[in-house]
């Protein structure tokens, strides 16, 4: 099968690979790249734990192929911590007992990434909705919420 | 940040997990990546029921990558015979013979039938495609009802028929007289649907054999790396000390990842044919299709009752859908029998059950498997208020066992030692003011806008009051080894294999408050079979109490073994060892202080102690359980219905809950908020579906199956009643579970009496819109 070059930023770091068509950004992360923290749900687009930043925007790296992110801007979870430190959305989560197996929360952490870059101060309703397409099985969400809202240094209210 | 606290247990101390998740850098099976790693994917059934006639996969093993092909046959070749981990869940249920990937005859959509191996997982994928199977399609039997006909086709032909297992009737008390006494008789045919675990991770394993060594490493998403290693080494033929089973973060499971699956035995077979590692990652299509479903249950059930509202007996039947191979479907209906009293003083009981096999995926495991007996119970609870016209609360108090008053033990013969349903649900009363909703329900009616109110109380055997006889619960003693390393740490080792619970915080809290360190000095070891003591791992939500009394016993003697050892290179007695901080010392001699990692390593320096003690220092511990004690609670839901759309919303959920002496209360409460948001979406969303002619599965893609989403779940009030100490030291009991059993009934009462206007009766437990608006009449039920 034809491969093709990619050259792409993932986490600032300039990244070049040869893939064939069919390979998704996700898989291109996980097993060329070796960023394994992005995890992979469902594979069909719907449970967002797969979720990575392109250009900003929030992607399902599942449903895009790494050939369509040639000379993008990529961010995954590992690009949160770069040096060790977590960062204040992290340390919120800590604080907040935000997530209990871990799986779905690469997902969530770039998803409200984009939500706190585009709205700092989110109310929960808004927060509520800008998680609806991303999956936890675990927590009941209640925690996630507590922690976006905590990051925003938002007060947690009970409304 | 750091959390100071006099003592850690009790505290909502961070979790030591968080690090590494938060950061994507925890390890699951699917990140693991070892040098000359195969990929495997699975030539799966299209059909629920066939006999297979041809097999031709010539062309799939001349694809690119492909380094293996194995049909059933081959692959039996290899392996012992037997009926693997389905033994051990059958309890005395006939188990039929069946091969590791289907050789003769295909039982459900997604049954395996033949293994690619190749070098990544697109080309094994892309080789599948070129195998050809050729079947005789057989009738699907999709429903108890088709299993139960003589004339329905036999799935095994080794069984006689499709109805597994018909249990004698069980009676526990003069239930002929209950009957004879009542006033009324509220019988109704409840039935609960089929539902899936779906962890956000699916299964997983990566199996790598050593020919040189003869042994097999094993990385698995797995509750419990031992019971994965007995029935790989059983299947392979290998010695057990030859299977190593390593497990390392796993992303949720919910009961689902107990023991090796027959993909497991398949890869690792294939690892051991090729002598290279061998990795197979489930897709959410396989998961949701053949993996594991459960809960398919249905019950016809009569309530003796007085006048008054009192229950004075019961008639139980209850029919299982075992799905396709055998399962935990077996197992289930005794401990549903035995709880079905719950925590009230119901004096008699006739209980009987049959399991069906079905040409659907098998019966797993799935959080509070026995739940069916609350859901049950507490519908019945509401339908027996409705008969009187009494508020559905208040005949919960009128039947619930006190700590005051006898009855002490359920009908079925279980203490009730301890048992705080009554206190739960008054607490439940007192912070829902319901005389204030119902004047508030009652004017919403006016106006076309449809409210209710549910309540629901259960108790869990986590494990249960153990009545001076320890034993563990059903799942046995728990074992634990600690060390204290060279530097200074505490090492605990424990069987419990954690998939979100965050064991490797609380045990941490527990051992340090009893060893007397910082918790930053304990260390919580899981998943290695070669490290860890043997255990069942995690499951049944016995972590609380038997590996955190583990934990603390473990903590004691081996506290108990540095003053010993201290007294030795000290000259002093036993008695006069302090261990505070860090460090050891005679008490009232400051000076003598020495560090743990100083002892630590004086006791491995030659000489220094007597060969009892010298070397490492370490200890195993065993817990029973101790005296055990109920976990249980109330739940209440306030729900709105919407009439023209059959949407509901849950308004406000509350709950009550007694864990006994909590570890950590944001750990707890985030058990409780996960259990219930499954509940919730168990009732309003989630349903396993299959075509009844032909067998597909419908419910295929998380577009089918429905998770709900932070939309759907409210924010959920907790309050923490810590009543009964029942146990000296140990008195933490499993949460785990108790939301997911609670929660159906919970919103199944409130839907229904938000319905009562239009004299709607809840019988079944999936309550979609379409649903919704048949109960209320406005379109034909179908």
């Amino acid at each position: 099968m034809t491969s093709f070059d990619v050259e792409l930023t993932v986490n600032g770091v300039p990244r070049r690979g040869s893939v064939e068509a069919r390979r998704t950004l996700a898989d291109f992360l996980r097993e060329d790249l070796g960023l394994t923290g992005t995890h992979l749900g469902c594979e069909h687009g719907v449970c967002g734990a797969c979720t990575v930043l392109v250009d900003g925007e929030p992607a399902r790296s599942c449903l895009m192929l790494a050939v369509q992110a040639r000379g993008a801007d990529v961010r995954t979870v590992e690009g949160l911590a770069p040096d060790g430190e977590m960062n204040r959305l992290q340390e919120a989560m800590w604080d907040s007992h935000g997530f209990q197996c871990g799986f779905c929360t690469p997902g969530f952490l770039m998803q409200i990434t984009a939500l706190l870059a585009e709205s700092p101060e989110p109310t929960e309703a808004e927060v509520r909705e800008a998680l609806s397409g991303n999956i936890c099985r675990c927590t009941g969400y209640e925690s996630i919420v507590n922690g976006v809202l905590l990051a925003a240094d938002a007060a947690i209210s009970h409304e | 940040m750091q959390h100071i606290a006099e003592r850690y247990t009790g505290a909502s101390v961070r979790r030591s997990e968080d690090p590494r998740i938060l950061t994507g850098s925890g390890r699951y099976v699917d990140d693991v990546r070892l040098p000359g790693m195969l990929h495997a994917a699975f030539v799966r059934s299209p059909v629920a029921h066939a006999r297979i006639t041809r097999i031709d996969v010539r062309a799939a093993a001349e694809a690119p990558g492909v380094v293996l092909v194995l049909t059933g046959e081959e692959l039996e070749r290899s392996l012992v015979p037997g009926p693997g981990i389905a033994a051990m869940f059958s309890r005395g249920a006939p188990v039929p013979a069946f091969t590791t990937l289907a050789s003769d005859k295909v039982r459900v959509v997604g049954d395996p039938v033949v293994l690619v191996v190749a070098e990544s997982r697109y080309l094994a994928e892309d080789a599948c495609e070129l195998v050809e199977v050729d079947y005789e399609e057989l009738p699907a039997v999709m429903t108890p009802q088709a299993a139960r006909d003589p004339a329905s086709p036999a799935i095994f032909e080794d069984l006689a028929g499709n109805v597994l297992m018909h249990s004698p009737v069980a009676v526990f008390g003069d239930v002929d007289g209950a009957f004879a006494r009542a006033d009324r008789v509220v019988r109704a045919d409840l039935r609960q649907h089929r539902h899936q675990n779906a962890p956000m991770e699916c299964r997983g394993v990566v199996c790598s054999f050593d020919p040189e060594s003869g042994e097999l490493t094993v990385h698995s998403a797995t509750q419990g790396v031992h019971i994965v290693r007995t029935t790989l080494s059983t299947a392979l033929g290998l010695p057990p000390e030859k299977v190593r089973v390593l497990a390392g973060d796993i992303g949720g499971s919910f009961g689902l990842k107990l023991g090796a699956y027959r993909e497991d035995v398949a890869c690792a077979a294939a690892s051991r044919q090729l002598g290279r590692p061998v990795r197979w990652m489930e897709d959410r299509l396989e998961n949701l299709t053949f993996s594991g479903q459960a809960r398919e249950e249905s019950f016809e059930v009569e309530a003796a009752i007085t006048n008054e509202g009192e229950i004075l007996g019961l008639r139980v039947k209850m029919t299982i859908d075992t799905g396709a191979y055998p399962g935990m479907g077996t197992m289930l209906p005794e401990l549903v029998k035995t709880m079905i009293p719950g925590p009230y003083k119901i004096g008699a009981l006739s209980f009987e059950w049959t399991a069906v096999v079905t040409n659907k995926a098998s019966y797993v495991a799935y959080r509070g498997p026995w739940a069916s007996e609350t859901w049950v119970r507490e519908r019945m609870v509401d339908l027996v208020a409705m008969e009187l016209g009494m508020e559905p609360i208040q005949v919960r108090l009128r039947n619930v066992a006190t700590r005051e008053t006898p009855p002490r033990r359920m009908v079925t013969g279980r203490s009730l030692a301890g048992v705080t349903a009554k206190e739960s649900l008054e607490a439940i009363a007192s912070t829902v003011d319901l005389p204030s909703f119902r004047r508030l329900q009652a004017g919403a009616r006016e106006h076309g806008r449809y409210l209710g109110f549910g309540v629901a109380t259960y108790i869990e055997p986590a494990p249960g009051p153990l009545e001076g006889k320890g034993g563990g619960g059903i799942m046995g003693p728990e074992q634990i080894r600690l060390r204290l390393a060279e530097d200074g740490t505490v090492t605990l080792f424990t069987s419990q294999m954690p998939h979100g619970q965050s064991h490797q915080t609380t045990f941490a809290q527990i051992a340090a408050d009893e060893f007397g360190v910082p918790i930053e000095q304990v260390r919580v070891v899981v998943g290695d079979s070669d490290l860890v003591p043997m255990g069942f791992g995690t499951g049944g939500s016995r972590a609380a109490t038997m590996a955190g009394g583990a934990s603390l016993h473990g903590a004691r003697a081996l506290k108990a073994r540095v003053k010993e050892i201290a007294s030795h290179l000290f000259e002093a007695g036993a008695e006069d060892i302090e261990l505070s901080g860090g460090s050891v010392a005679v008490r009232g001699v400051p000076a003598s202080a020495m560090s743990l990692a100083e002892l630590a390593r004086a006791a491995r320096a030659p000489g220094r102690l007597p060969p009892s003690l010298a070397g490492d220092v370490e200890v195993t511990a065993a817990f029973d359980g101790g005296e055990g004690g109920w976990s249980g609670g109330s739940h209440a839901a306030i729900v709105e219905v919407d009439v023209e759309t059959g949407q509901v919303r849950v308004e406000r959920y509350v709950v009550a809950e007694d864990c006994g002496t909590l570890i950590n209360p944001a750990i707890v409460e985030g058990q409780v908020r996960g259990g219930v948001a499954q509940g919730i979406g168990a009732v309003l969303l989630e349903r396993s579906v299959y075509d009844e002619e032909t067998g597909q599965y419908l419910s295929s893609t998380f577009m089918d199956y429905v998770l709900a989403t932070a939309c759907e779940i409210p924010r959920i009030e907790i309050e923490h009643l810590e009543t009964v100490p029942l146990d000296a030291d140990v008195n933490f009991r499993g949460v785990g579970e108790g939301g997911m059993i609670i929660a159906p009934p919970t919103l199944c009462n409130a839907i229904e009496d938000a319905l009562s206007p239009f004299s709607a009766r809840v019988l079944e437990q999936h309550l979609p819109p379409a649903r919704i608006l048949e109960l209320i009449g406005a379109i034909p039920a179908g």
